[in-house]
């Protein structure tokens, strides 16, 4: 079938009533995510996770994908207007888009920031369409010895482009892979670190986790941090930009969505980095970049193009090589693997309208969520007025009914109790628990194809370095530990995350 | 955890790190002791868990030791009630959905958890609790199917 005609097989599985009415949904939910601060697209996927249980598979991962890339607009609303972002990746544009707010440019900067994420979603979406093919085909050429090395690079880099200590991740992931082991032995059938727990044998299930890390922590951790102070809403003008927005904020549309569809591609990449890295980079290039955090309006377009753009590229690793990249498309591996689909080349030769379906959704839900913000500003502004109070007892709800109705046991929910106590020590040790999912999904992954590669070769490593593809990535994973080791780039990366991380 | 008398050394966010690796590499080698390596080439359920655990004491230490003569940082403050309410209502939930009825133990946990957050009035929390539970009822129960009694027996 050439380009043409599954573009067309995608669309018209997107445009099913059903697909669209949870593309919708995902994009409503995403944007009301994305405009509440104190919840994240993480956590909201987590709670949704066992709905996608009782969906069609398409449906269901159409819904989430679109929580990840509304969010993104979502965020934009509250940085701009209130100088609160909802989201860790719209923090960025806090510092233009506020600014323009104040005076009295708001409308100029969210929809500069609408525009440019439209034209940033259309061109990733492009890119998956065009590099997924492409991607997956080379990567049915992909040994088990390809794998564990393409793994391994991917959950190292993971750690160096996320936020916070390296050594630190390198250590949630350890304790990830670890948690990833428990239960029954793959290939002996034997239990392994179940505690002698007969719901154990199973393993440790993905929502469980997910939900108490991201889910009931959170919940705490706001709790804790009281006193919401009031909010003051700058004034929303003239939606239209002047046509000297447009003449300025055109290239700085561009270059953020090459930023951002690139930085979405690597491990570690998505929506916080490439925002991040596009405004530094669109600083670089500006003529007066000392005029940068007085209201430019290059500062609002570039990060936010930037931010969508990555929020869909990330989905390429996942989607051809089935590796996910960031602890979002962990979850959206799962979503895939509840419905028992393995992402990666095989599904788009089998299942072309779950790959293309998706792609197809991705636009319109771009389309959509364009015109779910910029006209319905007010209504969303509004929501910020809910106090978390009300907030929390509902969230709480939908992740213990959603940990419950897996198996109906009470032990999912008490280990998922269990694990939002970790996960409260965790952040009070300040560790991010993102990496720690990756490495529980990629765990068993990472151990079959080792053991396999291992069996074939009757115990000798140097296959790895026969490879040509897996000596690449070796190599890339050393050359990658050893820049953490010179304090130039340790620097620099710092600076990076410094704003963020304040 | 953190006394309130910090020494002037001892980064504690990073040191609660190296206690929560090195204790979770040794509970695994612990637990994970019986496991059988077996060899490279036939690798025993024992042997990578061993290694994984390894390497995790390897890297709590990395993170402890610097930490020891970084200047003293103390972890933020805990506070018991949000942690013990919400985790109490949770487990009590578990219990109530599987024994008594979702209505129950949704009421229970809507109305336990904002005790988490005090200063809410009681008419909002009865109403939240009510609406939530409705809801819940229609879109988990009727509309998704989940397998839970909805009242009572």
């Amino acid at each position: 079938m050439s380009f043409i005609d599954l573009l067309m097989l995608g669309f018209g599985e997107a445009m099913t009533l059903q697909n669209l009415s949870f593309c919708l949904l995902g994009a409503l939910l995403g944007t009301l995510i994305g405009v509440l601060p104190g919840i994240g697209p993480t956590a909201t996927i987590a709670v949704l996770l066992p709905i996608t249980f009782f969906l069609p598979p398409l449906a269901g991962i159409i819904m989430l994908a679109g929580i990840y890339y509304g969010a993104q607009y979502g965020g934009t609303t509250t940085a701009v207007l209130v100088n609160l972002p909802g989201e860790a990746s719209s923090v960025v544009t806090t510092l233009d888009g506020y600014q323009m707010a104040q005076q009295g440019r708001a409308g100029a900067a969210l929809a500069v920031a609408a525009l440019g994420s439209f034209f940033a979603g259309t061109v990733a979406t492009f890119a998956i369409a065009v590099a997924g093919p492409t991607l997956s085909s080379f990567a049915l050429s992909f040994g088990p010895a390809e794998y564990v090395s393409l793994m391994v690079f991917g959950l190292l880099a993971a750690t160096i482009l996320a936020s916070g200590t390296v050594l630190k991740a390198i250590g949630m992931i350890l304790i990830g892979l670890l948690l990833g082991m428990v239960g029954t032995d793959q290939s002996t059938g034997q239990d392994r670190l179940t505690f002698g727990a007969i719901e154990l044998f199973d393993g440790i299930d993905f929502i469980v986790i997910a939900i108490g890390l991201f889910g009931f922590s959170e919940i705490i951790a706001n709790l804790e941090r009281s006193g919401s102070e009031g909010v003051t809403l700058a004034p929303i003008s003239r939606l239209w930009p002047t046509r000297d927005d447009f003449r300025r904020s055109w290239a700085a549309v561009l270059r953020g969505t090459g930023v951002g569809t690139f930085l979405g591609l690597l491990p570690g990449g998505g929506a916080t980095l490439a925002s991040f890295s596009a405004y530094s980079f669109e600083k670089k290039m500006s003529k007066r970049p000392q005029d940068f955090g007085t209201g430019v309006v290059e500062g609002v377009a570039a990060p936010e193009a930037a931010n969508n753009a990555a929020a869909q590229s990330s989905f390429i690793p996942l989607l051809t090589l089935g590796i996910p990249s960031n602890n979002m498309m962990a979850m959206m591996l799962s979503a895939f693997m509840i419905h028992g689909i393995t992402p990666g080349p095989t599904v788009l030769a089998n299942q072309p309208e779950i790959f293309w379906g998706l792609v197809a959704s991705m636009w319109i839900g771009n389309a959509l969520l364009v015109i779910i913000n910029l006209p319905m500003i007010g209504l969303w502004v509004k929501l910020l007025t809910v106090p978390y109070r009300l907030l929390y007892p509902a969230i709480l709800l939908f992740c213990c009914i959603g940990v419950y109705s897996m198996n109906n046991r009470i032990f999912d929910v008490m280990l998922a109790a269990g694990f939002g106590l970790v996960g409260y020590v965790f952040r009070k040790a300040k560790c991010e628990p993102g990496p720690l999912l990756l490495g529980f999904v990629l765990g068993p992954l990472l151990e079959s194809n080792l053991r396999r590669t291992l069996l074939i070769e009757q115990g000798d490593p140097s296959i790895f370095v026969e490879r040509p593809i897996s000596l690449t990535m070796l190599i890339a994973t050393v050359v990658l530990l050893g820049l953490m080791i010179f304090p130039a780039f340790r620097k620099s990366r710092q600076e990076a995350f410094q704003e963020e991380e304040g | 955890m953190a006394g309130p008398s910090a020494p002037d050394k001892g980064d504690k966010p990073d040191l609660l790190t190296a206690a929560i690796f090195v204790g979770l590499g040794a509970l695994g080698l612990f637990m994970g002791w019986g496991l059988d390596p077996g060899s490279l080439a036939q690798m025993g359920p024992g042997f990578l868990p061993r290694v994984v655990c390894l390497l995790l004491i390897a890297v709590g230490l990395g993170v402890g030791i610097p930490a020891l003569r970084r200047p003293a940082q103390a972890i933020e403050a805990v506070r018991l009630r949000p942690v013990l309410v919400i985790t109490l209502a949770i487990v009590v939930f578990a219990y109530a959905a599987t024994h008594l009825s979702f209505v129950l133990a949704s009421l229970w946990l809507i109305v336990a958890g904002s005790l988490a957050d005090p200063g809410g009035r009681w008419t909002h929390t009865l109403l939240l609790a009510v609406g939530l539970t409705v809801f819940g009822a229609l879109v988990f129960v009727y509309g998704l199917g989940v397998q839970v009694p909805l009242w009572p027996v």
